[in-house]
């Protein structure tokens, strides 16, 4: 992506990417209060990943980044995949028996 | 280290290099990328263990909540989404501030942009601590506080504003933080305004800045969204 040089174009790169978090932040607030039942947590965090994803791809520029800087910040969500996976796999088993 | 993501057009300066880099006999402009790509991997390493730090608080909300699905709801209803709302919404607005003053610092001729971008994050950072003390005046005038007198009688709902203690100050520590080395960008650009464009605090801050702003966009639902139909 080949770098912006006026102020239009800096903006016109970074107010659609906040239109887009906005819009999506009013449409979490919204579907909290819809009758969704058990969908309703996994409604709110798919919309704040989906928000976190895009200030990490395109605020925090992850998306013309080079690979090895790519692969430092997938590294913290591999181990938290980790840490995730192992506690609930034992939380989980405990949960079912009781 | 010619990666094009990193290539900038603004004035090379001595002062921004720092150790080993100006040790190695490297041509200015190559010793400088260099550098500039070690800060943005240093800062992006930081980030990933921040992630993890963040991740175990997360990891403790899941299971008790995965425990205490009833509790939760109940105690989540207790906090106040118009402030949790607008909290939200100022701290992404304070991340577009935050990513134009990164992409304004590679440019010279948009030296004031990247000041008055940064002017704007800490403004918004501020704001976010000050909705932030509002609301934990009304928690703390509602009883919220876990402890004897705690507003709700099941012993769970406890848990929850336990995380949510912790959490939001943990995060509000993180932001002052974000604000304060934001603060020391405007004071670099306002006394030495040569400074600021090519420098690589600026993106490495603006890095921070983002992260900070991610882990609240799951603190929002965490603490906010849940319990609302009921």
């Amino acid at each position: 992506m080949s770098a912006p040089v006026s102020a239009g174009a800096v903006w016109r790169r970074v107010l659609p990417v906040w239109l887009g978090l906005m819009a999506l932040l009013a449409v979490a607030c919204a579907l909290a209060y819809a009758p969704l039942g058990p969908w309703t947590a996994a409604v709110s965090f798919g919309i704040a990943t989906t928000q976190a994803a895009l200030v990490a791809l395109l605020f925090m520029r992850l998306i013309e980044a080079s690979a090895l800087i790519r692969l430092t910040a997938a590294c913290g969500l591999f181990w938290s995949a980790i840490l995730f996976t192992l506690t609930f796999a034992d939380v989980l088993s405990r949960l079912t028996r009781s | 280290m010619t990666d094009p993501a990193i290539a900038t057009e603004a004035p090379l300066h001595a002062e921004f290099l720092r150790e080993p880099w100006d040790g190695l006999g490297l041509p200015q402009e190559e010793a400088l990328s260099y550098q500039r790509f070690g800060a943005t991997f240093g800062i992006w390493i930081f980030i990933a263990s921040e992630v993890l730090f963040f991740g175990a608080l997360f990891l403790f909300y899941a299971a008790v909540r995965a425990e205490h699905a009833e509790a939760f709801a109940t105690a989540a209803r207790e906090t106040n989404i118009v402030y949790g709302t607008l909290n939200t919404a100022i701290l992404l607005t304070s991340g577009l501030s935050a990513a134009a003053a990164s992409l304004a610092s590679e440019h010279v001729p948009l030296r004031r942009l990247t000041q008055w971008c940064l002017v704007a994050t800490a403004t918004l950072g501020l704001a976010f601590l000050a909705v932030k003390g509002m609301e934990y005046r009304d928690d703390i005038a509602e009883h919220l506080v876990p402890g004897r007198g705690f507003k709700l009688p099941e012993p769970s709902a406890q848990l929850f504003f336990g995380f949510y203690w912790l959490s939001t100050g943990i995060h509000g520590v993180h932001l002052t933080v974000g604000i304060g080395l934001v603060a020391r960008l405007i004071w670099i650009g306002w006394r030495h305004p040569e400074r600021l464009p090519g420098n690589p605090q600026v993106e490495v801050t603006m890095l921070y800045w983002g992260f900070v702003d991610m882990v609240w966009l799951f603190l929002y639902p965490a603490l906010y969204l849940v319990g609302r139909p009921g």
